[in-house]
């Protein structure tokens, strides 16, 4: 995807002047400061940064789940601000997915009905059936029946992957996806999350550590001192 | 789901959340929370169904007493008219005409009690008759031409099947003998013994003359609407002076026993409902901890807090319709069980049990589930979707103040609702809470003490310490979970209390009915003793009984005025066909209070004073009765004591007159006080007595009650032959009913009670459950540091031991207070004090919470200790 073009989209995912500051004990602390941040749909946009450099609470800003101490956000072109939390759910209802590191697989759900469990939110009148067609894309169709404990790590983190594309997201947000997996593994999930993003079509903003991980994606960002730099690609791979 | 109003979003809910409990029935917590919403269900339905049940029984068996669900009756024939009125509503009439008169077998003669019948007679039930082939159940009269006599009758007048008797001016054939008729509405009211002959030969006895005293009746048989329906009749004929009974309205109960025992079930099952409901709040706090993860994905996929709220309640209402239904079968069977036990008091035909019990069961599982799950379940809604990524995030518990406030508001309703009593339900309400914070604040001193203890345990014993470790160890895990100690410590206390308060009542209630009915409670009543044999019969009892009562003078008068005015117009209109004023009423005088009865206003006569007894006045109208049988100005009132019952229905007060005709002669009596009678006391009681002196002059006999065993059949036969004019009348079939009620009545307590600790046990069940991951993640933690299965094994037990010694402890104190509030309350009984209580509920508690806690901790103290800790963050 050119510059050129991407100027003349409006933007997924917009952030300025972000701030996040918590408070411990007697102190705040701030975690992010004047962050800005514009994806455009169709990208994919890696972040990285060390352990505890607030990677899973821009995250959690980014998509919704939490709200900033500062700044603006706008997903789908819908400033975040405005919206109360409940707001903030309807909006991603249907249109973000997720990846997690440690999967979040409801243990008393087969493979099937976690992939399900996203689709109950919106109406669908195939839901069953577009469960099963993208179980069987992240090659596991045989073991639609399987609950996660029956699963491998990297058989649970697929699971997790179709649950994500099965709603048809337009953004679909990961963190660390491979940091609990062996690195053959985590190659395989990675292999298949950017399989299914460019079937879909979507949007991939992911968290990690992983550069194998991020060099694979259209833009790579560094998260330091509560900001984000662009990274060159040249510099990912050293 | 995020659109709301789309068409298909409701159904996918309603399957998303029946897909769900599915799913969720293989948890712990949820299959404790649908035995304690079944449990409450059964209870409450069990109950329900029963006492709907045996109320309409006592209506039908009251009916068969009666002889119809209305009776009227009058001294003239009753008119076309009435009767139209009574058949249009839908009612199956029966007549009958009662008198008294001579009946003979050649040169025997007797006074008897005729009841002339027709063909519909009985309405319900059978006669007990011998024809001569044994005792045969015959649901007809006897056939015109024929008699059937009680069997005293028979021997008076010495007759046997086939003979023919003189009745009136006609014969008719001895056609059987009575053993049992099918209604009792005589009594033993009438003294003179049974003739029972059909209507068609009532003409040829030429009996019934103008003035003869004759009583017609009117027996009607039909369900309570078409009895409703004639009420403006019912009305203007007890205006006229009708006597008109009503079986739903007069229903002649069995005593306070079966009321106690009403009130106690009703209380067993609130106990039940109670406890399900304390259950329902601990298995929901884990169903709540289990169910924050799905919270929080589902809000990180988009839902709203509205959404996970209509979820997770609909999953619930799924749980609790499904218990509704287990529940209910279970508390039909319940109620079939009770019923079985209670079948030789019961007619055998029962309705069917009414719908009304099985919606006040679903109601009551979904109160149950609202208000104890409730603020609980609210938590779900709260979680931050930011939990998926940050795991701590979880919301704030429910404040406990909360969560006991929405509990005690729907079991206040609920109390409420079974009790019809609201001001009783709020005062149980306020002390119960009451005692919740004091239970709560005793807990607290104990579990601080308890930690101080075991924290001066002298630490010794190695990876399998002893008992002293294994309680330092256990006291202190105990300790350190405050809250949740605290939690249990509540619960299992409640349990306790519920559970040997209903075990209290239950022995309090079965000691009261047996005092109220002693072994030698009388069986014999003998009437007509005349004063020349009144000593000598008197001799002839002396030490050949067990117990007996006084010998009651006895003087038969009718009420001919109140206060100087003909009674019927000064009584209440719903009391003008009252018996006391169609008959004779028995008269007795006393010079102190008899026994068994209860001065409830007003002094008793030696209170008045000897003046009030011998002053001129009163000489003057001893005077006036001597000079003149028939006084033209009223003679000068006399004091008198009547029963409380009597002078409501006439609306009398201290002071009123009633003027009684005795014989040709006038006494008119002053209510001076009013009394209590317990009729259940099977001793002869008297609606008015005199002071001495007052009616000895009037023709009397004297009455006693005795108790005899058949073993003493020879005084029996002494007291027959001695005393021939004496009627001896028999009344252990009655003593025996009302023994029977009392026994059956007793088991379907103990099967109530049986219910109760069924609830007890959900309990205990949910709340090991709820704590069963953090005793997981202990004992996985202990055995990584080294501990050996002997020591887990000895410091769970500690723990739940000591657990159960607190709880019970503390469950006496309750029980204790409570017992002693309710028997002053609502069983109008002395409060006892339970000493067993304080020794049975401590050591019992530690040894079941201690034994059932150990054994349900077995497959953890088995576990590997990575899958001990990984427990605690499991969904």
């Amino acid at each position: 995807m050119s510059t050129t073009s991407r100027t003349e989209l409006t933007p997924i995912l917009h952030a300025d002047q972000l701030l996040k500051q918590v408070r411990s004990g007697e102190r705040q602390l701030t975690i992010l400061s004047g962050l800005g941040l514009t994806v455009f749909p169709g990208e994919s946009v890696a972040i990285l940064g060390q352990s505890g450099a607030g990677k899973s609470t821009l995250l959690g800003l980014l998509a919704g789940l939490d709200a900033p101490s500062g700044g603006t956000l706008e997903l789908f072109g819908q400033p975040l601000g405005e919206l109360d939390e409940d707001g903030r759910a309807r909006l991603r209802a249907g249109r973000v997915g997720f990846v997690f590191q440690n999967f979040q697989l409801l243990p008393t759900l087969t493979a099937l009905e976690n992939v399900l469990l996203p689709l109950e939110l919106t109406p669908q009148t195939d839901a069953e059936a577009r469960a099963r067609d993208w179980l069987t894309r992240v090659g596991l169709g045989e073991r639609l029946d399987h609950l996660p404990k029956q699963l491998s790590g990297g058989e649970q983190q697929r699971v997790a992957l179709a649950r994500a594309f099965v709603t048809g997201a337009e953004l679909v947000f990961a963190d660390e996806p491979t940091g609990n997996l062996d690195p053959a593994t985590g190659e395989r999930i990675i292999a298949a999350l950017f399989e299914l993003n460019q079937e879909a079509g979507t949007t991939l903003v992911l968290v990690t550590h992983d550069h194998a991980l991020a060099r694979r994606c259209d833009r790579c960002l560094r998260l330091e001192g509560g900001r984000l730099e662009e990274m060159a690609m040249d510099e990912v791979s050293a | 789901m995020s659109d709301a109003n789309h068409p298909g979003a409701l159904t996918r809910l309603l399957r998303f959340s029946l897909r769900g409990l599915v799913r969720d029935l293989r948890a712990a917590d949820v299959r404790a929370l649908f035995i304690a919403l079944a449990l409450a269900v059964a209870a409450s339905t069990m109950i329900g169904f029963f006492l709907d049940r045996l109320d309409k029984g006592l209506t039908r068996q009251a009916g068969q007493l009666l002889g119809g669900d209305l009776v009227l009756e009058q001294g003239d024939p009753f008119e076309q008219e009435v009767r139209d009125t009574l058949e249009n509503a839908g009612l199956v009439l029966s007549d009958q005409v009662d008198m008294v008169s001579m009946v003979s077998h050649g040169d025997a003669f007797q006074v008897a009690s005729l009841k002339v019948v027709d063909s519909v007679y009985p309405h319900f039930g059978a006669n007990h008759v011998d024809r001569g082939d044994g005792v045969e159940l015959l649901d007809h009269g006897p056939p015109p031409g024929e008699a059937w006599l009680a069997p005293r009758l028979a021997l008076l007048i010495e007759v046997e099947v086939g003979d023919r008797i003189r009745v009136g001016e006609t014969e008719l054939g001895v056609g059987g003998l009575i053993e049992r008729e099918a209604d009792q509405s005589a009594g033993f009211g009438s003294f003179n013994p049974r003739l029972m002959m059909h209507v068609d030969d009532l003409s040829a006895t030429n009996l019934v003359q103008p003035g003869s005293r004759v009583e017609f009746e009117i027996l009607a048989a039909g369900p309570a609407e078409a009895v409703a329906g004639v009420q403006p009749l019912l009305e203007r004929l007890r205006r006229d002076g009708v006597e008109v009974r009503d079986v739903r309205q007069d229903r002649p109960g069995l005593g306070n026993a079966l009321e106690r025992a009403e009130k106690y079930l009703s209380l067993a099952g609130l106990a039940a409902v109670l406890l399900a409901g304390v259950a329902v709040a601990m298995a929901t706090r884990r169903y709540v901890d289990r169910h924050l993860d799905t919270a929080a994905l589902m809000r990180c996929f988009g839902a709203t807090q509205a959404e996970l709220t209509r979820l997770f309640a609909l999953q619930l209402m799924w749980l609790a319709l499904a218990a509704s239904v287990v529940g209910a079968l279970l508390g039909l069977a319940g109620q079939a069980a009770l019923l079985g036990l209670l079948t030789t008091f019961l007619p055998l035909e029962l309705p069917p049990p009414g719908v009304l019990p099985l919606w006040l069961g679903i109601l009551t599982a979904l109160s149950v589930l609202v208000g104890f799950a409730g603020p609980t379940l609210l938590r779900l809604k709260r979680v931050s979707a930011l939990k998926v990524l940050r795991r701590e995030l979880d919301p704030l518990p429910a404040s406990a103040w909360v969560v006991v406030a929405a509990a005690a508001l729907v079991f206040g309703g609920l109390l409420w609702l079974y009790s019809g009593d609201p001001l009783l339900s709020a005062g149980l309400l306020v002390g119960g809470l009451a005692m919740l914070v004091v239970l709560w604040w005793v807990g607290n001193l104990l579990l601080g003490l308890l930690f101080r203890l075991a924290s001066r345990l002298p630490r010794r014993g190695g990876q399998d310490g002893g008992l002293v470790q294994a309680l330092r160890l256990g006291g202190q895990q105990l300790a350190r979970r405050r809250q949740a100690s605290l939690g249990q410590l509540l619960a299992f206390s409640v349990t306790f209390f519920a559970v040997a308060m209903i075990f209290l009542v239950r022995g309090d209630l079965l000691t009261t009915w047996q005092d109220q009915l002693p072994e030698d409670t009388p069986n014999y009543f003998a009437i007509n003793i005349q004063p020349g044999e009144r000593d000598a019969f008197s001799t002839v009892l002396e030490g050949a009984v067990d117990a007996r009562s006084a010998l009651y003078p006895m003087v038969r008068g009718r009420i001919t005025a109140l206060n100087g005015e003909p009674p019927r117009e000064m009584v209440p209109p719903e009391a003008r066909g009252d018996n006391a004023l169609r008959r004779e009423l028995n008269l007795t005088w006393q010079e102190r209070l008899p026994e068994g009865n209860r001065l409830v206003a007003g002094e008793w006569f030696d209170a008045l004073g000897s003046d009030a007894l011998d002053n001129d006045e009163f000489e003057g109208w001893m005077t006036a009765v001597d000079a003149q049988p028939i006084a033209d100005a009223s003679p000068a009132p006399v004091p008198m004591s009547m029963e409380d019952g009597l002078a409501e229905r006439f609306g009398m007060e201290l002071g009123d007159t009633l003027t009684f005709t005795i014989g040709s002669a006038e006494v008119v009596g002053e209510l001076a006080s009013l009394r209590n009678l317990d009729w259940d006391s099977f001793r002869p009681n008297f609606y008015v007595i005199f002071p001495p002196g007052v009616l000895e002059r009037f023709g009397h006999s004297y009455i006693t009650a005795f108790h005899l065993n058949d073993a003493e059949n020879d005084t029996l036969r002494q007291l027959v032959r001695d005393f021939p004019g004496v009627s001896l009348l028999n009344i252990d079939a009655i003593l025996g009913q009302v023994r029977d009620v009392l026994t059956q009545v007793t088991r379907a307590v103990e099967l109530v009670l049986a219910f109760v600790l069924l609830a007890g046990v959900s309990v205990l069940y949910a709340a090991l459950t709820a704590s069963r991951p953090v005793r997981a993640h202990e004992s996985g933690l202990l055995r990584v540091f080294g501990a050996g299965n002997r020591l887990l094994s000895r410091v769970q037990g500690a723990e739940f031991a000591i657990l159960g010694l607190a709880s019970g402890l503390m469950g006496a104190l309750l029980a204790e207070l409570a017992a002693a509030g309710i028997y002053l309350a609502w069983f109008d009984l002395a409060p006892r004090f339970h000493w067993g209580l304080w020794l049975a509920l401590p050591l019992g508690g530690a040894l079941l919470i201690g034994v059932i806690g150990h054994l349900l901790s077995r497959d953890l103290r088995r576990q590997a200790p990575a899958a001990s800790l990984g427990l605690l963050g499991e969904t």
